[in-house]
């Protein structure tokens, strides 16, 4: 469905990303993750046709960013990390404009569905300044929905969201893409990668440092960080003795990060508490792997 | 036709916020204000005529009333204009919300398109709603409809350029105070480009709209005046265009 070969984007002198290459296949749900200003919202601008590429190519069902870009632009549905709103309208009279504007098949009655979908009938006759963050957002993503694109492009979408906001949203991703929608977003939200993503596709200044299933790149370790009290060689042997522990990384203050094949936390807690056992937490695999892949583990 | 969609979104947008509801009434206020001056001050020159009959072959509504009325206006279009311009691209990049447009089937000339006749409606608007003054001095007496339709044009031609001229200015910032005070200056500068000159055929005259626009308000529409306006219209026009595709690929 999405097929990038060799993008790159150049501003002025900054290379915002350097020869991206990756592929989606239809009803995929793709996440885009990586730390702030590492190229995500660019990618996502270029496939989207907002932004011009320096050099590479983007297609889309077949089509050309590039060349066709009316005819891409039919296919998708964008909400960028600001949902772009004109606030002097009603949450309605917004959203004929926008399904007139993007040639929704049947506008008015689409739009009827998708302020169903997200959940809008309440404030669907009210002016969109006059809404909540939360509201707005929603706004932004009916946006997005309104002409039924089959390919939706999400940046940050669930920023600004509260938990049950959050959870309805990906409930929302997950049906869409049932529906043969291909979906790709950008988050720096980990679990949201976790509950969503069938893949994920890490880029760190500008590169792909890796492109995998969830399942894959988490595989099945975990990683936890531990703080002691009076750490020593003795707290390195008993945490190394324990069945399933792969790697043990000693740090400053006490801290100790083990790297396991299973969960092992129970065990190690057990071989810690005489050397005084103040903090143990266990990181999410994925975390562990995004961390040392974007550089910014401890 | 999503041109039209563009264009009635923007003027509907004009009549849901203050500043065209402000300038909608300012301009009402002050061509109402200036109608009436010169009306009471055509009958007081009027009841003169007692006293030097003579002169009488020399007054009539066209010289003393129609043509200063649409001077008037003319120099007011000057500052309405930048008001009504600075919204439509400034806004949307403060507010971030070029991206619907960018990322929808549209093209940027139509982007532009749209942006243009939205506001050239509201001015429509705006000279439609001054047409009952002409319109009330058939109860009196008999204007030259011809001078009318003439001011009319005139007032007609220059917003073209002039709105041409500020959506450039506005797409050039997301500052609307910016894009208001340029448009403003620079119009204001090609006003009194004609006080300088010191023939009508000097440069500073040729680039001047007012020695374009009196012709006009004469009611002598001569093609070399026509090709001034619509030759500004296209060419901001296009440096709209120009700049918002330069945008894409910067």
């Amino acid at each position: 469905m999405i097929r990038v070969q060799q993008l790159t984007k150049v501003y002025g002198t900054t290379l915002a990303i350097d020869r991206l290459e990756f592929s989606i296949e239809r009803g995929e749900i793709v996440g885009f993750l990586g730390p702030n200003g590492a190229g995500k919202s660019t990618t996502m601008r270029i496939l989207c046709g907002s932004l011009g590429a320096t050099s590479g190519s983007a297609q889309i069902d077949g089509l050309d960013v590039f060349e066709q870009p009316r005819a891409v632009k039919r296919l998708i549905g964008y909400l960028p990390e600001v949902p772009p709103l004109y606030t002097e309208m009603t949450v309605r009279s917004f959203l004929r404009f926008c399904a007139r504007v993007k040639e929704a098949a049947e506008p008015d009655r689409q739009v009827e569905q998708v302020i169903e979908r997200v959940g809008l009938s309440s404030v669907a006759h009210r002016l969109i300044e006059h809404l909540s963050k939360g509201f707005r957002q929603r706004v932004g993503l009916a946006q997005a929905l309104v002409h039924a694109p089959r390919v939706l492009v999400l940046d940050e979408p669930s920023s600004g969201l509260d938990p049950a906001q959050r959870v309805e949203i990906r409930e929302l991703v997950r049906e869409l893409s049932q529906g043969e929608t291909t979906v790709v977003l950008s988050t720096h939200v980990l679990q949201e990668v976790e509950a969503v993503c069938d893949r994920v596709i890490i880029i760190h200044e500008g590169h792909i440092v890796a492109q995998d299933s969830v399942e894959a790149l988490s595989g099945s370790g975990t990683a936890i960080q531990i703080r002691v009290a009076r750490p020593g060689p003795e707290v390195l042997a008993a945490l190394e003795g324990v069945e399933g522990v792969v790697a043990v990384q000693a740090s400053e203050g006490g801290r100790y990060r083990v790297s396991a094949s299973t969960d092992v936390r129970e065990h190690l807690a057990a071989c810690v508490v005489p050397f005084g056992l103040l903090e143990l937490s266990g990181q999410r695999a994925l975390e562990d792997v995004f961390l040392r892949l974007t550089g910014e583990a401890a | 036709m999503k041109v039209l969609y563009i264009a009635g979104r923007e003027l509907r947008a004009a009549f849901t916020t203050t500043v065209g509801w402000i300038v909608l009434c300012g301009w009402l206020e002050i061509t109402g204000l200036f109608w009436v001056l010169l009306v009471s001050n055509y009958a007081m020159e009027s009841q003169n005529l007692v006293f030097n009959p003579y002169a009488g072959a020399y007054m009539n509504l066209t010289d003393y009333l129609l043509s200063p009325f649409f001077g008037n206006c003319a120099v007011i279009l000057v500052m309405v204009v930048p008001a009504l311009t600075m919204r439509t691209f400034s806004e949307e990049f403060a507010n971030r919300s070029m991206e619907l447009l960018a990322t929808s089937p549209v093209s940027t000339a139509e982007i532009v398109l749209g942006k243009y006749l939205g506001v050239l409606g509201f001015v429509l608007i705006l000279l439609g709603l001054t047409l009952q003054y002409p319109v009330s001095l058939l109860r009196w007496g008999s204007p030259d409809w011809g001078a009318i339709a003439g001011g009319y044009i005139g007032l007609l031609l220059l917003s073209s350029v002039l709105l041409a001229m500020g959506i450039w200015f506005s797409s050039l910032t997301k500052n609307q105070l910016v894009s208001l005070i340029l448009t403003f200056v620079v119009a204001l500068g090609l006003m009194v480009l004609e006080w300088g000159s010191r023939s009508p055929d000097d440069w500073m005259a040729q680039l001047s709209y007012m020695s374009h626009l009196s012709e006009v308000l004469q009611g002598a529409i001569r093609l070399s005046d026509l090709a001034y306006f619509g030759g500004g219209v296209v060419f901001f026009l296009l440096a709209t265009h120009q700049r918002m595709e330069s945008f894409r690929w910067s």
